[in-house]
Parts: structure tokens; sequence; C-alpha cells
């Protein structure tokens, strides 16, 4: 379990995060919404201590992050970024062997290479183990880092808007198998997203997010509210059904009349 | 893999041959051949002898180690950076090391023990280098890792600045103390300082073998900082410790054979371009061979031509034009 205590963090005078607490629930997709600039990614980055935060405790299984070695700590924690830009050029094979890192220290073993190819098969990226990733299309980019996040075998994993550059399909193809690692192997899964639709068919849990503070968490069903998601993007939304779903509608206000009564 | 080997053996054979080439050219083309059988050269010969290969040996030895540090902390300096432009040289680092040596000699006098003494004076300038190393890359580097061309310009206006204050500190010191910094400074690959050979040796067997231990973090750090951090790997230890290990280096190499801008950068792009690889071990291996072979037959090139220009020059001449094609392919403009 993931708890964060207190946590602030601040660029110079800006406060990005302030006084932040958060228990991370096992097992679940939590999604991270919240506008531009407030403070999702940061909030992501301190847990998977990537950034010193200037006040507060992250707490992994009841244990002061700060006392856990990182090589530990990359054990039961993997992150991906939004930005991965790379300026070396590297099969997908050889980036998904970097998984094992912290498990071998660079020293391939037996165990580490069964690792790597049940992550390479299981992200249906086996096939094209030996393609450069800049010879790749977004999606399978994108496989290709989850499959290293994958062979890092860790608990927990972190995503920073891993449906950035990707179209429709890709974007449920990756949800989906967010979904299957949860249910399978029993991951726990924090996902920073944009599209409130996707939070809400996918993940189990929402965050939101508000000038550097929490504001709202729950359920689906609790969030997909308008009076919430209006506070949090500041924004005029309008939520409709589809298919015994909530879907939230975010353009073109005259057509609200339309949409409910094509329900 | 077999391609890699070959790779691998040429380079090897040139650096024997270069190493040779330094030590016994000389018998081979001065000015008037060597005749065995002429008693009265034979005679200054064999006295001659071993001194003149000694002082080969050994300045060949300065090379190779200068080349080694250079190619090598070049690498890792631009794993660190996170670029394959820049070098610590580019960046003024060189620079920055003669203008230490002018202040030591400025402040405390030529008399001075940090100044005659040339191990003390070594170790000093040295400490001194790895403290302005480490805040350059927190004040300067860390932030702007992604821009090139601003770093480019950062080291420019560096080395300048560094050059420009050592001339004026050298113009308005007494006349004799400034005759002893000229040993210390102008030093360069014709008028090598032999004098800390034996402090740098052990020094840079003790770099190498420290990189090498780190090699397979340097792999996962090329992936980018927050990468390698979310992959446990200590990024802020092993940056200060590479810091430090590139500040000795540079210190080392500026030292013993003066600064050489375009080194680093030629060596350790030709061993990417002919691994194409990210993995560290060969390319250290590769590049460090490149190195040497540059700066050595560079030098006996310039030896055997009568010294008409420097290898400093030629390898300015080659390494500029390549950075030139670099920072137009990197940038795609």
């Amino acid at each position: 379990m993931i708890e964060i205590k207190n946590i602030s963090q601040a660029y110079g005078q800006f406060k990005v995060l302030k006084d932040v607490d958060l228990t991370i629930q096992d097992n679940k997709i939590t999604a991270l919404i919240g506008a531009n600039g407030a403070g999702k990614s940061t909030l992501l980055g301190v847990i998977a201590r990537l950034l010193e935060p200037s006040r507060g405790e992250v707490y992994l299984d009841g244990v002061d992050m700060r006392e856990i070695k990182s090589q530990e700590i990359a054990k039961k924690i993997a992150i991906l970024k939004q930005t991965n830009q790379l300026n070396i050029r590297i099969t997908i094979r050889d980036l998904v062997s970097f998984g094992r890192f912290p498990h071998c220290k660079g020293h391939l073993k037996k165990a580490d290479l069964d690792k790597i190819e049940e992550s390479l098969s299981y992200m249906d990226v086996k096939d094209i183990e030996h393609k450069y990733l800049d010879e790749l299309s977004g999606g399978q980019r994108q496989r290709a880092y989850i499959a290293m996040i994958l062979a890092q075998d860790t608990k927990y994993i972190f995503l920073d808007e891993p449906l950035n550059n990707l179209d429709m399909r890709y974007a449920v193809e990756m949800m989906t198998i967010l979904q299957r690692l949860v249910k399978e192997l029993g991951k726990t899964i924090v996902v920073v997203m944009h599209d409130i639709n996707f939070a809400a068919a996918f993940s189990d849990h929402i965050i939101a997010m508000k000038d550097g503070q929490i504001i709202h968490e729950g359920d689906i069903n609790y969030m997909m509210d308008k009076a919430k998601l209006d506070h949090v993007f500041d924004h005029d939304f309008c939520i409709a059904g589809v298919n015994g779903r909530k879907v939230c509608i975010y353009y073109n206000h005259d057509s609200e009349v339309q949409i409910e009564e094509a329900i | 893999m077999k391609k890699n080997r070959k790779i691998f053996i040429i380079a090897g054979i040139l650096v024997v041959i270069a190493i040779l080439l330094y030590i016994f050219l000389w018998m081979l083309t001065t000015k008037q051949p060597l005749k065995l059988n002429d008693p009265v050269r034979n005679a200054i010969l064999q006295k001659n002898i071993t001194r003149i290969l000694v002082r080969n040996s050994t300045q060949v030895l300065a090379m190779v180690v200068s080349a080694v540090l250079i190619a090598t902390t070049s690498l890792v300096f631009q794993t660190l950076t996170n670029n394959r432009i820049l070098t610590p040289s580019l960046i003024g680092f060189d620079a920055i090391f003669v203008t230490i040596q002018t202040f030591i000699i400025f402040i405390f006098s030529s008399t001075s023990i940090l100044f005659y003494n040339p191990y003390v004076n070594f170790i000093t300038a040295t400490l001194l280098m790895i403290i302005i190393t480490l805040f350059m890359y927190r004040l300067i580097l860390r932030k702007n890792r992604n821009n090139i061309i601003f770093l480019l310009l950062v080291g420019m206006v560096l080395s300048t600045l560094a050059r420009s204050s050592a001339n004026f500190l050298q113009t308005i010191m007494d006349p004799a103390e400034f005759d002893s910094l000229i040993i210390r400074t102008q030093v360069s690959i014709t008028q090598m300082n032999l004098n800390v050979i034996w402090i740098a040796t052990p020094l840079m067997i003790f770099i190498i073998f420290a990189l090498f231990r780190e090699i397979k973090n340097y792999d996962v750090m090329a992936l980018g900082e927050s990468q390698a951090v979310g992959l446990g790997v200590n990024y802020n230890q092993k940056m200060n410790l590479s810091l430090i290990y590139i500040a000795i280096a540079m210190s080392i190499s500026t030292a013993l054979i003066g600064p050489i801008s375009f080194l680093g950068l030629i060596a350790v792009n030709a061993a990417r371009e002919l691994l194409k690889t990210y993995k560290h071990l060969p390319l250290f291996i590769l590049s460090s061979m490149i190195a040497v072979i540059f700066l050595v037959i560079g030098q006996v090139i310039v030896a055997e031509t009568g010294y008409l220009t420097s290898v400093t020059v030629l390898i300015s001449l080659i390494g500029g034009a390549y950075m030139i094609y670099l920072v137009l392919k990197e940038n795609k403009i």
C-alpha cells in the first residue's frame, strides 16, 4: 500500500502541490485527472521518488520511502513518464531488458531472460523484438515501454499520460491491457489522464486535482457528476448516459438537450 | 558481432603501430640516417639511445593517458548531459584549468609550494577543478540539458572568459612570475609537461577502473534521468561521482598535453558510428583507441613534416568540421 502524507512541492515561489494526503488502493486502476498545471504529473513524480517533495512523506508498505534504497524501490514501483525522448538507438528487446536492471544490475540470468520473454509476449511485441524504437508506430512504442515496465515486475505501476499520441483504437487497447494487468497479474496502477471518458470507462477510482490539491475522489459513479467536474475543470460539462455508462460531453452546449433526448 | 571484432582488431593494430612509430621513427628519418659502422656517431648514439627511448616512451605514455581519459570521460559526459555533441573541453573545462593555474600563481606567487612543487600544484588545481565542475553542473548543465546550442554558446563564452581573465592577470603580473607561469600553462603536445606523469598514470588507471565498474549504470543512465531513477539507479550520487572523475581527467590531460578541444568529440562519435551501439563497454574501448590513434599518429605526421603546424590544429580542423556536421544533423536545420 502507498500512503502519501502532507506532500508539498514548489518550483521556486510557485506551489505545485499543497499538503496532499492520499492513499492508493491496491489492485485497482486509479485515474488522476485535472486541468493542465493542476499538479498531476508532479504528484506522480513525487510518489515514484523522481522528485524530492519540499515537505511530507510517502510510505511504501508502511515504510518511509526515503529510508528504502533506490534499487529496492525499483523492484516495487515502476514509472513511465510522458516524454520518452531517447537519443540512443535501441531495439525493443534491449529496452525491455533494461526493465530487469533493478533485479540483476545488468547481468541477465536465466530468470531475467524468462521474464523478458514473458513480457515481450504479453505485450505482443515478441515478433518485432529486434526492431529499433524509432522504426515503430506510436502504439507499438508505447507497448514496448509497457513491456519494459512489466519486465521490471513491480506491484505498482505509474503511468504519466500513456494515451498521448495514441489514436482511439490504440488508446482503448492500452487501457484494456492495463485492466488485464490488474485482473490477471494483481498490479496496482495509477494513470494520469486527460480524457475523462477514458478514465470513467476503464478505471476503478478517480482522483481529481485542482491547483495542487485533491478536491474530489471516489468511484466512477460518484465522480461522473456535473457539479464536481465543472468545479475541477472550470468548464461547463454535460453528463449523458450511453449504454448504461455515464459519458461526459465537453463541447457544443446547445446540443445538450438533443443528446439527452437521443438516449 | 563479427564485424565489431574486426574493427577492434584493426584499431588495436593501429594503436600499436602508432606507438611504435612515435618511439622509433626518429631512427629512420633523422637528417643523417644512422650508419651502424660510423664509429663516432655510434658512440654518441650508444650513450644516448636509452635516454631518447625513455623520453619518447614517456611522451607516448602521456599521450595515451590523456587520450584515453579524454575519450572515456567525454563519453560519460555525453551520457550525463544526454547529448552527443558536448564534451568537457567544448564546455570550456580545459580553459578553466589553465585559469586556475594563473590564479594560483597570482595569489600565492611562484615561490609558493602550491606552485613550484608540481605534485602539490597539480592536486590543488585538480581540487579546484572538481569544485568548479560540480558547481557548473548544478548551475548550467542540468537545467539546459536539452539545449545544445545554448550550452555550446555557454562553453564558448566560458572558455573565452577564462582565457581572457588569465591573459589579464598575466599582463599585470611580475615578469619573473610570468616566466614560471608560462612553463605550466603553455603546455601543449609539443611541449609536454612530464613532471606529473607519475601521479597522472596511476590516477588514470584508477579512473578507468572506476568508470568500468559503473558501466551498466551508464547504460541505464543513457535512457535519461527519470527512466534511470525509475530503474533504481542512484542518479545523483552516480552523477556527482562521474563529474569528479571527469574533472580529474580534464586536469590530468590538460596538465600533461594542454588543451585539445575536439579529440573527445571525434573519438566518441567515430566509435558510435562504427559500432552502432549504445552500450558503454565497447564504446569506451573503441573511443579510447581512436583517440590514441588520432593523437599519436597526428603527432608523428606533424613531427615528420618538421612541425609546420601542431597536431592540436589538425585535430581542431577535423573536429570542428565534424562538429558543425553533427550540430546541423542533430537539430535538423
